[in-house]
């Protein structure tokens, strides 16, 4: 592995119809599928309509080094390694037992088409989300082949948030086995996407991934996942990154005040986000002005946060492309490969060790109070 | 003052003990407006304002709608200053009180008042909602303004019956005490729905500003329910930018030209990253929105005004102001204490965290400019 | 200054109040049989600090397996409901810009009685006597503002 390449931590395959599928699916399974006409939506539930995109997802392994694994990333860095994350199953079905028999199948695809196929692509498994216990059974199925790297999650989906009880023994599975949770824009389109129901565009559909991805985040927190679970580690996937440091301020703030509620959240919650959790570069929400550019990647510390991702064959605009552009050489090369080689990519590496802070924040003191 | 009976906690012996003036030095050294003091109407009082048959229908079936305790606990004093309970009824509920505690001790020039139970009770049967709304906005006369020159009040609407809430904004658009109109960031459809546009229509035309409040009936929806408060209230900031961006990619800015929209306690450091992805986003699917026609950043800092509380305190504060500074709209932010609630935030001392030149314009300057206060040394 | 401010039988184990020593406004807290003295003043935003709620602190070996700790007790800020030890004024919201004033990377010790890191806040605390069965605060001799410091 060329340790001067790209890590696109986020790239997207899809099976261009269920018959793609069939011959992993047993025999009642291919009978479901063709008596109800099932299909699998090409826009995922309208979370990847037309305007969102350039091309179908790949869906065999020509078209993804056509696309993706021979197409250098932004600035010219060669792609080296690429995750594959596969979303298909996101929307599919509220039958536990058909999601975690499509989630099956979809992993044996995974492997078959691209994984045996390629050296440089790194899979995310995908499991029935809805169904903790199946879930497990999924992760442990596939956790003996080295090519996976992550579990992925929707992170759009549930009655509950994802550090709530019932998924724990997702998240200790993920950990035991050294692999990474992926909590992945979208989901279940059933589950409106704000606190007011369905929305009536797009644009506020697409924006609701981080704010969504926000709650999961402060949920892992809060309810002690992260905590419980300290070799845990967890990248947000295609839902921003820009929206970060305020989260961190609020949640910092609000623990001093009522951490009596959490006594197991012993440090601040920011310490354990920035330690355990990393964000894909894709979209990347920045601001236009240069100046304000700068400011705003100094409070980000992307270097330490952010993972690369082309994100194909997904439209967000130049957001990555400037992001990188305005990164220096060492900052650039973390972002691009570095810090997803050790983070995401090193089967069972520890997160950074308790009680280190970052070296890049200085403090500024309040004003002194008049007597 | 909370009591505890419970064997082995500590509570204070004799209540709060003795009254400690406040010494002066804690005296703001400029104006004060605090644009968000919740007032809160004790059910008794609440009755005597109510005709039949609504009086009755409240006295032994109350209302619908569950209050923020019954969706989620609010683990510091039932979500109240431990130290604001009068000697009878719920914080808020005192006028003395609340001259002590807010409007003498830091000399306020002006507040404006924000009654949370309009919050649920616009939301109740059509006709029960407005009896509910209207009383409350005579109460919000009779007991606070009239007593006291130094308040403004919100009208308080049946937001999910615009009919009757469009009567009572024309009802109190004549008394200029009334500085806004509330509606909650939690309705039963998205707040850029067609139903709502009259309500906002009508603000407009009275030339009155929507004052939008966290609370309301929302739910969690594709994040699921938060099981701690932390969780929740940690989190809240998303529900206003998840308004706020309905109403801005729904195009009704661009249909009400003269729409003035105030987010109170909503929070205002993730304004910046949600204008960058709105920006980003409306440049690339600007077929999803054919009415927005300009960056929607642009419209934002045209209609929206923000509040302070709670303030966010980041271990480098000069991340604060930068935050601010990059959301461009610093002329559009208004203090708030948020009296008398458990995060209430102090006129002194709280904004220390932002440089003065940041500071001195929010404590009273761009609310008295919104809210048409007077301010003292303002030439007559 | 050493002011006499209640009988000692005045407070129940458990039990605290705000007394007013000229023109300072000082909490007096009985833990067991032991007195103490914290400043009514919140270092956060000066909220009368020790017109709060006290309570033993929460804690939890995971998640959900929650106790209280009779032996340590906190009192909460009235306003935001910021937390200070009765028996130090010491809070314990990470270590801040107290007592480590530069960010380069450290390891902060965790005090193995609370599981935190202390700091930055430390609330004015005073000394306290029992003489015949009278509380006395001794304004004049402050302790040490970070006691753990210079021990």
């Amino acid at each position: 592995m060329n340790a001067g390449g790209a890590v696109d931590t986020d790239t997207h395959v899809a099976p261009a119809s269920l018959a793609d599928l069939a011959p992993y699916l047993p025999a009642y399974w291919r009978d479901y599928v063709e008596g109800a006409a099932l299909r699998l939506d090409p826009t995922q539930a309208g979370a990847y309509p037309p305007g969102a995109v350039t091309d179908p997802a790949p869906a065999d392994v020509a078209t993804l080094r056509a696309q993706v694994l021979d197409v250098p990333a932004p600035g010219g860095t060669p792609v080296d390694v690429a995750v594959l994350s596969a979303t298909s199953a996101f929307d599919v079905s509220r039958n536990p037992y058909y999601d975690a028999a499509l989630c099956r199948a979809l992993n044996d695809w995974v492997t078959a088409t691209f994984l045996d196929h390629d050296p440089r692509l790194r899979g995310s498994i995908a499991v029935p989300s809805g169904d903790p216990e199946a879930a497990v059974e999924e992760i442990h199925r596939r956790a003996g082949d080295p090519r996976f790297v992550e579990v992925v999650l929707p992170v759009r989906g549930h009655d509950h948030r994802y550090g709530h009880r019932r998924f724990l023994p997702v998240f200790e599975a993920i950990a035991e086995h050294g692999l990474v949770a992926g909590l992945h824009a979208w989901g279940r389109a059933g589950s409106a996407a704000t606190t007011t129901g369905f929305t009536h565009t797009y644009l506020q559909d697409y924006l609701a991934q981080g704010q969504i991805a926000q709650g999961q985040l402060t949920s892992l927190v809060v309810e002690g996942v992260l905590g419980r679970l300290p070799a845990l580690r967890v990248v947000v996937a295609e839902c921003g990154f820009s929206w970060l440091p305020p989260l961190l301020w609020r949640l910092d703030k609000e623990w001093k005040g009522i951490w009596r509620e959490v006594p197991w959240v012993t440090r601040p919650p920011s310490e354990y986000l920035r330690e355990q959790v990393r964000l894909t570069s894709t979209p990347a929400h920045l601001p236009a002005d240069p100046d304000e550019l700068a400011e705003a990647l100094e409070i980000l510390d992307p270097a330490s946060l952010v993972l690369y991702a082309g994100d194909h064959p997904h439209v967000h605009g130049d957001g990555t492309e400037r992001l990188l552009a305005a990164l220096g050489p060492a900052d650039r090369a973390a972002v691009l490969g570095g810090t997803a080689r050790t983070f995401l990519l090193e089967r069972g590496a520890p997160a950074p060790p308790p009680g280190t802070r970052s070296p890049t924040t200085r403090p500024h003191r309040r004003e002194e109070a008049p007597r | 003052m909370t009591t505890v009976s419970a064997p082995g906690t500590h509570a204070p012996a004799e209540g709060p003990g003795p009254a400690a003036p406040r010494p002066a030095g804690r005296r703001p050294r400029t104006a004060v407006v605090d644009a968000d003091i919740h007032p809160a109407v004790v059910p008794a009082r609440l009755a005597v304002e109510l005709p039949a048959p609504w009086r009755r229908r409240y006295e032994r079936f109350g209302v619908r709608g569950a209050p923020p305790p019954a969706i989620y606990p609010r683990v510091r004093n039932g979500g109240m200053r431990a130290d604001a309970h009068p000697s009878s009824g719920p914080p808020g509920s005192d006028l003395g009180l609340l001259r002590e505690q807010l409007l003498d001790a830091y000399d306020l020039v002006a507040g404006v008042l924000i009654p949370l139970q309009g919050h649920t009770w616009g939301a109740e049967e059509p006709a029960y909602a407005a009896a509910l709304c209207r009383a409350l906005n005579d109460i919000q006369v009779a007991d606070f303004l009239d007593p006291e020159p130094r308040l403004r009040a919100s009208i308080c609407i049946a937001h999910e019956s615009p009919e009757h809430a469009v009567a009572e904004i024309e009802r109190r658009a004549g008394d200029p005490r009334f500085v806004q109109v509330l509606f909650p960031s939690g309705s039963h459809l998205p707040v850029a729905d067609a139903k709502y546009r009259p309500i906002y229509a009508a603000a407009a035309a009275a030339g009155l500003p929507i004052g939008m409040h966290l609370g309301g009936t929302e739910g969690h929806r594709g994040d699921g329910w938060p099981s701690f408060y932390l969780e929740q209230h940690g989190w809240y900031g998303n529900a206003m930018a998840m308004a706020l961006t309905s109403l801005v990619a729904g195009g009704v800015f661009d249909e009400l030209p003269d729409l003035r929209l105030v987010l109170v306690e909503g929070g205002i450091t993730w304004l910046p990253s949600l204008l960058w992805g709105l920006d980003s986003g409306w440049a690339v699917f600007r077929d999803d929105v054919p009415g927005l026609h300009r960056p929607p950043s642009e419209i934002v800092r045209e209609h929206c005004w923000f509040t302070t509380q709670p303030i966010d305190e980041p271990e480098n504060l000069a991340h604060l102001a930068t935050t601010l500074r990059h959301a461009g709209l610093t002329d559009r932010i208004l203090f708030a204490s948020d009296y008398p609630h458990w995060d209430f935030d102090d006129p002194v001392t709280a904004l220390r965290v932002l440089p003065a030149d940041v500071r001195r314009p929010i404590m009273a300057r761009n609310a008295a400019a919104l809210y048409g206060v007077d301010l003292p040394g303002d030439a007559p | 200054m050493k002011v006499a401010v209640m009988g000692a039988d005045e407070l129940a184990p458990g039990e605290h109040r705000v007394v007013q020593v000229g023109r300072r406004s000082i909490g007096i807290f009985r833990v067991g049989d032991e007195y103490h003295a914290l400043a009514d003043h919140c270092p956060h935003q000066g909220g009368p600090l020790c017109r709060g709620r006290a309570a033993p602190l929460a804690v939890a070996g995971a998640p959900g397996e929650v106790a209280l700790d009779p032996d340590r007790v906190f009192v909460a800020c009235p306003w935001h409901g910021w937390e200070y030890d009765v028996t130090t004024g010491r809070s314990y919201f990470g270590p801040g810009e107290a007592p480590v004033r530069s960010y380069a990377t450290e390891v902060v010790a965790v005090d193995p009685a609370t599981g935190r890191v202390p700091g930055p806040y430390v609330a004015d605390t005073y000394a306290v006597t029992v003489e015949d069965r009278v509380v006395v605060v001794d304004t004049a001799a402050r302790r040490p503002t970070d006691p753990e410091e210079t021990a």
